[in-house]
């Protein structure tokens, strides 16, 4: 059993921890008094004995970067939080009673201290960390990133409440550093339904999940977000759409839901038949992709359909050259036009957008693998390269009607048709030339015939008669 | 010239709706492919034609194929297996377009029931409705929706190459259409094909008449 190091005795059990607290929060909906001794009595002995010194407004830790911890845990707030049953030592385990408050220790920043919680939290929290751990926040702090998320920048231990209670949409972490995205959600289709209707509509989380956070434009993951809640989407989409299984693959949601967005095509890197879905990822600690990208665009112009094609061999470098495949997916060029999504009637829905040629969706190509960090790496390419015969090859699992036609094959119905055209008037002129001849021939033919009737039945020319 | 039943009727109405099919596909396709430019119908109503017309002339294609291999009429279409025989025949028919037509020669094949196409006619429309017609509705079934037929369309390489397959195909046919008119003109009159197309009867110089008279078609 584990054993609190601050008071040396057993820790509570949990469970009936929960039916306290559970019985607690139904009284305390149940009752109008809020008062801060009622919300103490509520705690356990040893956490109001911590706070009654720490409720102090005000109360801060000098750090040795020069920042300023804040020490102060409000009492109400601690109590109506996640974590009320939760005694303080259960996770600042490390605190000695005996020197506490006396004996100080240093801790180089809020950063420094925030990580060394944060294994506290998995203690409890083993599923969420799990999760955390495989996602691109985890990610970028292993990668010795000073800005990603730890467990404390989203979620204040002392303060956080159920999920389950909407919040405003302001209170969300994630706009602390998507700041330009949530602007633009707060004035798109879901911001606008979330504020007017609360939590029937998306936050951040609804779609990029709150510890298991990817990046939107690798993967499936946004689309499958997007279908969770819009389950009719495809049947709805196969009521107009052609090919819609394909619109669905090639084509992220919000290039049509934000029509005002600018577009590109995301070629990105596979391994594999396009079923397996398995996006190439950067080794770890052997950077590939960027190094060949820049290799093979010396002149950083993009990509052309050669280096396209070679860059592509160097991941196929076992011989195999299904291994690695080209899939094009079009998409909004930025996260925050990403955010921009527009009630479905202003939704594009006029092929002749996309499907022309020097659509504005095709300007602008790109090509992408997954780094090691879990967000994109991209290398610029050539628009180009859509049209031409030469990259026939390499991205043979992307085409578009219309507007990634290939040039060559423009020339060539030219050329049959003015040849199958010109063939027939050279043929046919060639045959009125020759008419006077033919009348001339015909003419000799029926001469000859009538000089052979005549000659005939001329009496002593005739065979039959005797000389 | 004396009349001989070519054409069974359900060759003719397979020819004619092959014929109307083709060149709504290859108009609807033109607009698909080049709505930037052509504009004669919306992208998705020229999407919508080009799938209905595609899928009926699948099944019009089987009325040719049923017709040919329930009758003895198939007969038309067997090769000539000695290559020699086929070579100099294909010749003489090859010189006669390119030369003996304009002199008047008589055109060196004669038409029967059972032999209807010239050497060339016969090498071509095998190739034609037992190679190509089937490719390009098979490219076509695949590129009406990727997505199911994603596995066989990952075996020919990727959509864009089924997709060059099938414009590749559609260039042919459109090229095939204007030169397959224009032959046809090349009768003894220039509708005599056509009427023998509607009414199953082609008509034909006596053999007499064959050996003597300079043709004088298409003029």
């Amino acid at each position: 059993m584990k054993h609190s190091v601050m008071t040396g005795r057993p820790m509570r059990p949990r469970v009936p921890q929960a039916l306290i607290a559970a019985g607690l929060l139904v009284l305390a909906c149940l009752l109008p008094s809020t008062s801060s001794a009622a919300e103490a009595s509520e705690l356990s002995k040893e956490s109001v004995a911590c706070l009654k010194c720490h409720d102090k407004p005000g109360m801060e830790k000098a750090l040795e970067n020069g920042e300023k911890l804040s020490l102060h845990v409000s009492t109400q707030e601690y109590a109506d939080s996640m974590h009320n049953e939760t005694n303080c030592e259960d996770c600042h385990a490390d605190l000695d009673a005996k020197t506490h408050g006396k004996v100080k220790t240093a801790i180089k920043s809020k950063r420094d201290f925030a990580h060394s919680m944060r294994e506290t939290c998995r203690d409890c929290h083993k599923k969420k960390f799990t999760q955390y751990d495989d996602s691109v926040h985890a990610a970028l702090v292993k990668d010795g990133s000073k800005k990603a998320p730890l467990c404390a920048d989203c979620h204040n231990p002392h303060t956080q409440r159920s999920v389950k209670i909407a919040e405003p949409i302001s209170a969300t972490p994630c706009a602390a550093c998507h700041e330009a995205i949530f602007k633009a959600y707060t004035t798109d289709v879901h911001g606008l339904a979330r504020a007017a209707k609360g939590k029937d509509a998306p936050l951040c989380a609804g779609c990029h999940k709150a510890h298991e956070v990817k990046a939107a434009s690798l993967g499936e993951g946004a689309k499958d977000s997007c279908l969770a809640c819009h389950k009719d989407a495809v049947d709805q989409h196969k009521g107009w759409l052609p090919n819609t299984g394909l619109h669905f693959e090639a084509i992220s949601c919000p290039a049509c839901h934000a029509p005002a967005a600018h577009r590109r095509v995301n070629l990105r890197l596979y391994d594999g038949p396009a079923a397996a879905k398995k996006q190439i990822s950067e080794k770890r600690g052997v950077p590939q992709f960027v190094a060949s990208a820049r290799a093979a665009d010396a002149n950083n112009l993009g990509l052309d359909e050669r280096a396209l094609l070679s860059l592509l061999k160097e991941f196929n470098q076992d011989g195999d050259n299904s291994k690695a495949v080209l899939r094009g997916r079009l998409e909004v060029r930025t996260g925050v036009e990403a955010h921009q999504l527009s009630d479905k009637s202003k939704a594009i829905k006029d092929c002749d957008t996309c499907h022309r040629a020097g659509a504005e969706a095709f300007q602008s190509v790109s090509l992408t693998i997954a780094g090691a960090d879990g967000r994109p790496l991209r290398h610029g390419v050539q628009k180009e390269v859509l049209t031409s015969l030469q990259s026939m090859e390499s991205v043979r699992g992307f085409y578009a009607i219309g507007s990634t036609r290939i040039k060559l094959l423009d020339t060539l119905l030219i050329l049959v048709v003015l040849g199958s055209i010109g063939g027939p008037l050279a043929h046919m002129t060639t045959k009125w030339l020759f008419k006077r001849f033919r009348e001339k021939q015909a003419a000799e033919q029926r001469a000859a015939e009538l000089l052979a009737a005549s000659q005939a039945t001329v009496p002593g020319n005739r065979d039959d008669v005797p000389n | 010239m004396r009349k001989l039943y070519i054409h069974p009727l359900p060759v003719r109405i397979w020819h004619w709706t092959n014929a109307l099919g083709f060149v709504l596909l290859i108009a609807t396709g033109l607009q698909i492919r080049y709505a930037g430019l052509i504009q004669v119908m919306s992208f998705k109503n020229a999407v919508e034609v080009h799938n209905w017309v595609g899928f009926a002339l699948i099944a019009n294609f089987f009325i040719w194929l049923l017709f040919y291999l329930f009758s003895d009429k198939i007969k038309v279409y067997h090769p000539e297996l000695s290559p020699t025989t086929y070579f100099r025949a294909s010749f003489k028919q090859m010189q006669f377009y390119g030369y003996g037509i304009f002199r008047g020669d008589p055109n060196p094949h004669s038409v029967s029931a059972y032999r209807k196409f010239n050497p060339l006619q016969s090498m071509m429309y095998q190739i034609v409705m037992m190679l190509l017609v089937p490719i390009q509705f098979f490219t076509g079934v695949l590129l009406w929706d990727v997505t199911r037929f994603s596995s066989m369309v990952e075996m020919f390489g990727g959509v864009r190459i089924v997709d060059t397959v099938h414009v590749l195909l559609f260039i042919f046919f459109s090229g095939f259409i204007i030169v397959h008119t224009y032959l046809g003109s090349l009768g003894h009159t220039p509708a005599a094909h056509f009427e023998a197309m509607v009414t199953g009867y082609e008509e034909v110089e006596d053999e007499a008449e064959a050996g003597k008279a300079p043709a004088t078609s298409g003029d």
